[in-house]
């Protein structure tokens, strides 16, 4: 198990499925992805929260999870935070006409297509992870596969 | 700018109160109140951006919050947004006491139950406003 932690931010959207998809694709990481640590916050605390709710995209390198192309939690994570080491657009995975479905939005109207969708920005997500340079682990060495001494 | 009620929850992601939120917020605005409420993502909310400040600024809003930082409630108002009601919650999780409703990812049935319960209060107030 590695000690590094990487902060996932998802804008959680609630006009368009797309926010849905990018909630539950990073709920699904944050409850499922092992090797490294993942953590998360609230978009909204930076407003709502204090000093230490915006310097999470200091503490922790940080993707950020959008439903649509307006990239909120991209753009606002780089305004109240800090600069983000990666971002996922979930539109650009499942297309933007899924992205701005406004019928389908709550958990319980989701079908097995919309649970791959998840699966696949889930998969982008841990792609933008391993990308991350191993310098941005706040000041420590990453060890890549863990095996590490 | 329309005459809809704005119901804007905070959708937590880290506790099923977050989730709950959420789900009351579309249930009121999908199903029970489509003619006259609608939802805004809170995270477009947060960027500050001219166009969704225009878009809610005086407007009638009822926020939903899922944990005492009532992200959403605090979010809207530094927006302009005029608040009408503050929904908390944990206030209709309380009259559950022992219940599991699920988790951030998942409502449970019992999770469920209070969503609905949650949604209803949300209408009442919504049908009372128009």
């Amino acid at each position: 198990m590695s000690e590094f932690k990487v902060g996932i931010l998802s804008c959680s959207g609630e006009e368009c499925l797309g926010g849905t998809i990018s909630r539950l694709a990073t709920r699904k990481v944050l409850e499922e992805l092992k090797l490294v640590e993942t953590v998360t916050l609230c978009l909204p605390l930076y407003l709502a929260g204090g000093e230490e709710e915006r310097n999470f995209a200091k503490v922790f390198p940080t993707i950020s999870v959008d439903g649509c192309n307006k990239l909120c939690a991209k753009r606002s994570t780089e305004k109240y935070s800090g600069k983000i080491n990666g971002s996922v657009d979930v539109s650009e995975i499942i297309g933007t006409e899924n992205a701005l479905n406004t019928k389908i939005v709550r958990n319980k109207d989701l079908t097995e297509a919309h649970f791959k969708m998840v699966d696949k920005v889930a998969g982008e997500i841990i792609k933008a992870i391993s990308r991350i340079p191993p310098d941005s682990y706040s000041g420590k060495t990453f060890g890549g596969c863990g095996c590490k001494e | 700018m329309n005459n809809k009620v704005k119901v804007i929850p905070c959708s937590g992601i880290g506790k099923v109160y977050g989730l709950m939120a959420r789900e009351a917020a579309l249930k009121t605005v999908l199903e029970l109140c489509p003619e006259k409420a609608e939802t805004i993502c809170l995270a477009r909310i947060v960027t500050g951006d001219k166009e969704v400040t225009d878009k809610i600024e005086g407007c009638d809003c009822i926020t939903v919050d899922g944990c005492p930082q009532m992200c959403a409630s605090k979010n809207v108002s530094i927006a302009g947004g005029r608040v009408i009601k503050e929904i908390k919650v944990l206030e209709t999780v309380k009259e559950h006491k022992g219940k599991k409703f699920g988790s951030a990812t998942q409502l449970e049935d019992s999770g469920e139950i209070v969503v609905s319960e949650i949604a209803g209060k949300i209408a009442n107030i919504i049908n009372q406003n128009n």
